[in-house]
C-alpha cells in the first residue's frame, strides 16, 4: 500500500498505521489491491486501495456512453457496519456487514439505465456500464478527458476517533452501563434490549462532466427498549438516538436522558388510555413530531413525483399553502445530524432548501434529473441507499422554523383534543395526499390542560388540508435526535426531522370508536 | 443483456464450505455459512416510454460463528479468498470480546433430517429466455391497457413495470447440513394516477406474478384493473366514525395477519413482548380460523425444503378452529424457552377457506366498509393494541358505493380476531400470507 500514491495524496478516511494495525472489521478489506499499478489515481483517494484509478473510471464512463447516453456516473461504495446487541443482561450477539460495490448509471433524457457489481475489476465495471448503456440506442459519446475534484467540500461530521480505532471493550462498557442504569431506574423494568451500530460508509462519485468527489459518512445509532410489569400487566416502549458522530456522542448525560425518557414513557403507559376516535384538534410536541412534515409535505415535494405529475403538490409552486407564519425547510447542513451530508450521492453540493416560505410553496427537492427537467439547480437531494440503487430526490433534515406562539399558550388554547409526544412511524400516499403517523405516547387535552396519558394510536390526515389547518406555531423548534429512516421505492436512507410545538385545528384520530345511535 | 459473472454454482458452494473450514481452523467451535447469488432485472415503463432499466447480479456470504460459547453473525460481499479468510479470522477475534451465551448452538442435527422429496416447482427452466425486451413488451401491454379503459381521460400518469429474479442459496453447517435451493419469480405491475376534482391525484396499482413466466396472468388485465381501481377512487371522502361491518380485501388482509405473526415469534414470547404468551391450546381467534404454516405448497412464494437454520420444513398447524396450536420457534429462543424448535419464520400460510367469493360476501352486506389497503399505523405485539389507516369503499345493499379515505381502524387483536364472521374462498396468490377476503363484524372505524 505504501507505494500507492493515491493514499498519501488525498485521503478521506486516512489509512494511518493505527488503522492498519486495528483488528476491527472495517479494515479487513485493506488487502493488497488486485489492480495496483493500472494507472494514475489523481482524484481517487480512499478507493485507490481497491485498485480504482481515474483511468478505470474514465474507461467505465466511456463504456457507459458507448450507446449514446447523455450523461453517465459511477458510484463506488465501501460500507462497513458493526452491531452489538444486549439481551437478558449480556452483550451476546455481534454482527458485522461489509459491502463493496459500484453502480453505473446512464441517463438519456429522463430515462435511466442502471447496472451494478461487486466485482471491482475492469471486466466487472465494463459489464455494469454496458448494461446501463443500453437505455440509449445511438452513436457513442465521449467521456471526460480529465476530472476535477470538488473544491471546498464542507466537513459536517468531524470525527475525533474513527470507529475502527475503538476496541470492542469500549463499546461493551457503554452498553453494559446503559443496561444497568435502565434496570436501576425502576423496579418494574423486566426486560432491556439494546442495539448499537456504528457504520462507516465511504463513497466516490464521478460523472461524465468530469466531476469527482469522495465522502466518508459515519453513522452511529443506539436503540434502547424496555418491557415493564405492574400488577400482572405489561407495557413496552423504546427510544433511539442517532448521529454522524464518533463514540464521544455517547456522553453520560445523553445516555442518562435516554434512560429516564424511555423508563418514564413506558411507566406512563400503565395509566394510558386509547383516545376517543374522530376529528379533533391535535397539538404536536416540539421535536420528533417533525414526522408530520416528513409525511404531510416532504415526500410530496420530492421533485420526481412532481415531474411525473403525480404529487398533490404538482401545481402548487408559488401558491399559498399555509398561514404566513409557517416556513418549512429541508437541509443537510446541521453538523453531526443523522440527515447531514457534505455532498449528495450524485456529487451535488448540499445546502438548505425552503419548501415553504411565509406560507407559500417555494421549491421542490431535486436530483439531477428533475433539476434538468425544471431548469433549476439541483438542491443536493439526490440520495440512494447504496451502490445497488439509483439516486432519487430524498429528504435530509426536514423541519419547520419557529413561529410566534408560546408552547403553553398552544396547549391552553385547546378545549378537547390530544397532545402527541412520541412517534414510531408514518406513511403517505403521494397523489391523494393522505398521510398517517403513529403515536406511541401523548396526552388528552381537556380544557387547556394535559390530563390522561394516551398510547398506540394512528392519526390520519391529508397533506395540503393539514398544512392549511396549522394555526399555531411555537417558538421552541427542536430537531429530534432519533434514528429516523425513510423508505421510498424500496430504498432506505437516514433522515432527521424537527418541529416547534404546533397546533393542527382538526385531524382524524384513530381511537376506539363509540357506536353511534 | 448481462452475463452471470464469473462465479459458477460449484464456486459458491465451495465458498460456503471454505468459510466453515476457515472458521473451524481459526478457532470457532461451530459455524454455519450461506452463500447467495441474486440476479435481478427490472424495467419501468412510463407514459409511452421506458423510464428505467436495471440489471444486476449480486452475491455474498453470511457466516454464523460459535466461538467459546459466544456468537456472532457476519456478512460480506467481498468473496476474494484472501479477503474472506481475514474477514472470518478477525470476526472470530471480535466474537471473543462479547459475553458467552449458553443458549447459542447450531440446531440439533436430527432436525436436518426428513426433508421432503416433493418437487416444489420453484424455478422456471426458461428463466434466462425471458429478456429485458420481453419485459418491456409486457410493461408496455400493461401500460396500454391502463390507458385504454373507459374514463381514461382523467388519467394523469401510468407507470408499469416488469421485474424478474433468480435467487440461489448454498448453505453448509459444521454439524453436517448441506443444502441448496434456487427459485425464480416474475412480476408485472401497473400504477395509475388520476386527477380528482379537488386537486387530489389518487393512485392505485395492481400486480400479478408467478414463479413461471408462462403462468403470469393476463398482463393487459393487470393494467386495466390498476386504472379501474384508480378511477373508482375519484371523489373519495372521509366517512363517519362508527362501529360497523368491515370487509378486508384479500390483497390487503396479509398486513393484519402479519401483525399476529410478530406475537407468534418465540423471541417475542421470551422477551415478554407477546400478547399470545401462555395461550397455547386456548381459543384466541374466531373458531372460523384454521391456518397451517405450509412450506411445501408447489410454486408458492414462501415454499422451501429447509428453513434458514437448515431445519427440514414440515407443514404445521398454527390455529385450528380458533385455538392456538403452535408458535414460530427457532433454535436459540427454543433453548431459552425450553421449547422444541418448529421454525423461526413464516413460509406460506394455508387457510381453511370459506365458501363464498368476495363478490358474494359483498352481496350479503347491507352496510359495510370494504378495506382495499392500509396506510401506516402500527401494532403493539406486547399488548395487542393496534391502529392503522384504511383506504376503501362504503358498501350499501350489497354493492360497492362511494370511495372512503382518511379513516382509521383500531382495536386489540385479542378482541378483533374474535369478530371474524366469514372468510372468502379467494386466497391472495401473490404473497406468502395467502389470505382470503375477511369479514369482521362490529369493528371501530374512525373518520369525521
Amino acid at each position: 500500500m505504501a507505494e500507492n500514491p493515491g493514499l498519501t495524496r488525498r485521503t478521506v478516511i486516512g489509512a494511518g498505521a493505527a488503522a492498519l494495525a486495528s483488528v476491527a472489521v472495517s479494515d479487513l478489506l485493506n488487502v493488497s489491491s488486485l489492480l495496483a499499478g493500472t494507472g494514475p489515481t489523481n482524484g481517487v483517494g480512499y478507493f485507490a486501495r481497491f485498485g480504482v484509478t481515474e483511468q478505470l473510471i474514465r474507461s467505465t464512463l466511456s463504456s457507459a456512453l458507448s450507446k449514446g447516453g447523455d450523461y453517465a456516473d459511477v458510484f463506488f461504495q465501501h460500507r462497513v457496519s458493526n452491531n452489538l446487541s444486549l439481551e437478558d443482561g449480556i452483550v451476546n450477539r455481534a454482527t458485522a456487514n461489509v459491502a463493496l460495490g459500484v453502480g453505473v448509471r446512464v441517463l438519456k433524457g429522463d430515462q435511466t439505465g442502471y447496472g451494478f457489481t461487486e466485482d471491482i475489476t475492469p471486466d466487472g465495471l465494463k459489464r455494469a456500464a454496458l448494461t446501463a448503456a443500453a437505455i440509449a440506442q445511438g452513436p457513442s459519446r465521449e467521456g471526460p478527458a480529465r476530472f476535477k475534484v470538488m473544491e471546498a467540500k464542507p466537513n459536517r461530521y468531524p470525527v475525533k476517533v474513527r470507529w475502527e480505532d475503538i476496541r470492542p471493550q469500549q463499546k461493551l462498557s457503554v452498553l453494559n452501563g446503559l443496561n444497568e442504569k435502565t434496570f436501576k431506574a425502576d423496579p418494574r423494568v423486566k426486560k432491556v434490549n439494546l442495539g448499537f451500530t456504528d457504520q462507516g460508509s465511504v463513497m466516490l462519485v464521478a460523472d461524465s462532466t468530469g466531476r469527482i468527489v469522495e465522502d466518508a459518512q459515519p453513522m452511529t445509532t443506539m436503540y434502547l427498549s424496555v418491557v415493564a410489569e405492574q400488577e400482572g400487566r405489561r407495557e413496552n416502549n423504546s427510544i433511539n438516538r442517532a448521529a454522524r458522530a464518533d463514540i464521544g456522542y455517547y456522553t453520560a448525560d445523553r445516555l442518562d436522558r435516554m434512560v429516564s425518557e424511555v423508563v418514564n414513557k413506558t411507566m406512563v403507559l400503565f395509566d394510558a388510555v386509547q383516545p376517543p376516535a374522530g376529528e379533533m384538534p391535535v397539538v404536536m410536541a416540539a421535536g420528533a413530531a417533525g414526522i408530520l412534515l416528513h409525511e404531510a409535505i416532504g415526500h410530496g415535494m420530492e421533485a420526481d413525483f412532481n415531474r411525473k405529475n403525480v404529487s398533490i403538490y404538482s401545481d402548487k409552486i408559488g401558491k399559498p399553502v399555509a398561514k404566513p407564519f409557517v416556513s418549512i425547510v429541508d437541509e443537510g447542513t446541521q453538523e453531526g445530524a443523522r440527515g447531514a451530508l457534505n455532498v449528495d450521492d450524485e456529487g451535488n453540493a448540499v445546502g438548505r432548501t425552503m419548501l415553504v416560505e411565509g406560507g407559500t410553496l417555494t421549491s421542490y427537492l431535486h436530483d439531477s434529473i428533475s433539476a434538468k427537467h425544471y431548469g433549476v439547480k439541483p438542491t443536493g437531494n439526490g440520495r440512494r441507499q447504496g451502490y445497488e440503487h439509483v439516486p432519487m430526490p430524498r429528504m435530509r433534515s426536514t423541519y419547520m422554523l419557529p413561529g410566534p406562539h408560546k408552547p403553553d399558550e398552544i396547549v391552553a388554547s385547546v378545549k378537547k383534543g390530544i397532545f402527541c409526544e412520541l412517534f414510531s412511524n408514518g406513511q403517505v400516499n403521494i397523489g391523494a395526499g393522505d398521510f398517517t403517523f403513529y403515536v406511541k405516547n401523548g396526552y388528552l387535552i381537556e380544557d387547556g390542560k394535559l390530563t390522561k396519558p394516551i398510547k398506540d394510536v394512528n392519526i390520519i390526515g391529508n397533506g395540503p388540508k393539514v398544512l392549511e389547518l396549522i394555526d399555531m406555531v411555537g417558538d421552541d423548534l427542536k430537531i429530534d435526535e432519533g434514528g429516523w429512516t425513510c423508505g421510498k421505492d424500496g430504498q432506505m436512507v437516514p433522515v432527521s426531522q424537527g418541529l416547534p410545538t404546533v397546533r393542527v385545528s382538526s385531524i382524524t384520530v384513530g381511537g376506539r370508536a363509540e357506536k353511534k345511535g | 443483456m448481462t452475463t452471470m459473472g464469473k462465479t459458477n454454482e460449484q464456486d459458491m458452494l465451495a465458498i460456503a464450505q471454505s468459510a466453515i473450514t476457515v472458521a473451524k481452523s481459526a478457532g470457532a467451535k461451530d459455524a454455519s455459512a450461506r452463500a447467495y447469488r441474486v440476479r435481478d432485472v427490472s424495467l419501468d415503463y412510463r407514459d409511452g416510454k421506458v423510464e428505467k432499466i436495471s440489471e444486476s447480479t449480486t452475491r455474498g456470504l453470511n457466516v454464523q460463528l460459535y466461538v467459546d460459547g459466544r456468537f456472532s453473525s457476519v456478512s460480506t460481499s467481498d468473496l476474494r479468498p484472501e479477503a474472506l479468510k481475514t474477514f472470518i479470522t478477525d470476526s472470530i477475534a471480535v466474537s471473543r470480546a462479547i459475553a458467552p451465551d449458553p443458549f447459542r448452538a447450531l440446531p440439533d442435527a436430527e432436525l436436518y433430517k426428513g426433508q421432503s422429496s416433493a418437487n416444489l416447482q420453484l424455478e422456471d427452466p426458461k428463466y434466462f429466455g425471458v429478456t429485458a425486451d420481453e419485459g418491456r413488451k409486457a410493461a408496455k401491454a400493461a401500460h396500454d391497457a391502463a390507458r385504454g379503459v373507459k374514463g381514461s381521460d382523467a388519467i394523469l400518469s401510468v407507470t408499469s413495470s416488469f421485474s424478474s429474479n433468480l435467487v440461489e442459496n448454498w448453505m453448509v453447517t459444521s454439524n453436517g447440513f448441506s443444502g441448496a435451493n434456487r427459485g425464480t419469480s416474475f412480476f408485472v405491475s401497473a400504477q395509475v394516477s388520476a386527477k380528482d376534482g379537488d386537486g387530489r391525484r389518487p393512485e392505485e396499482f395492481d400486480y400479478a406474478g408467478s414463479r413461471f413466466w408462462g403462468s403470469v396472468p393476463d398482463i393487459s388485465s393487470i393494467g386495466a384493473s390498476a386504472a379501474q381501481r384508480t378511477l373508482r377512487r375519484l371523489g373519495a371522502k372521509k366517512g363517519q366514525t362508527e362501529a360497523m361491518t368491515v370487509i378486508v380485501d384479500n390483497r390487503a388482509a396479509g398486513r393484519l395477519l402479519g401483525m399476529l405473526g410478530v406475537a407468534l415469534q418465540a423471541s417475542s414470547l421470551q422477551q415478554k413482548r407477546s400478547f399470545l404468551e401462555g395461550k397455547l391450546g386456548q381459543q384466541v381467534v374466531s373458531p372460523l380460523i384454521s391456518i397451517t404454516d405450509d412450506p411445501l405448497v408447489p410454486t408458492a412464494f414462501g415454499s422451501r425444503k429447509f428453513d434458514n437454520e437448515g431445519i427440514a420444513a414440515k407443514p404445521r398447524a398454527v390455529f385450528a378452529d380458533g385455538v392456538l396450536k403452535s408458535y414460530y420457534v427457532d433454535t436459540y429462543y427454543g433453548r431459552k424457552l425450553k421449547m422444541e424448535p418448529t421454525s423461526g419464520s413464516i413460509s406460506n400460510l394455508s387457510w381453511k377457506l370459506g365458501a363464498k367469493s368476495q363478490k358474494e360476501l359483498l352481496a350479503g352486506a347491507k352496510d359495510a366498509l370494504l378495506i382495499t389497503s392500509f396506510i401506516g399505523g402500527n401494532s403493539n405485539s406486547g399488548t395487542g393494541d393496534f391502529s392503522v389507516g384504511v383506504v376503501g369503499f362504503r358498501v350499501r345493499n350489497g354493492e360497492i358505493a362511494e370511495p372512503l379515505s382518511e379513516m382509521n381502524l383500531s382495536g386489540n387483536h385479542l378482541e378483533f380476531w374474535k369478530k371474524l364472521a366469514a372468510l372468502g374462498n379467494d386466497p391472495f396468490p401473490y404473497s406468502a400470507m395467502r389470505s382470503p377476503t375477511l369479514v369482521f363484524e362490529n369493528v371501530s372505524v374512525a373518520g369525521t
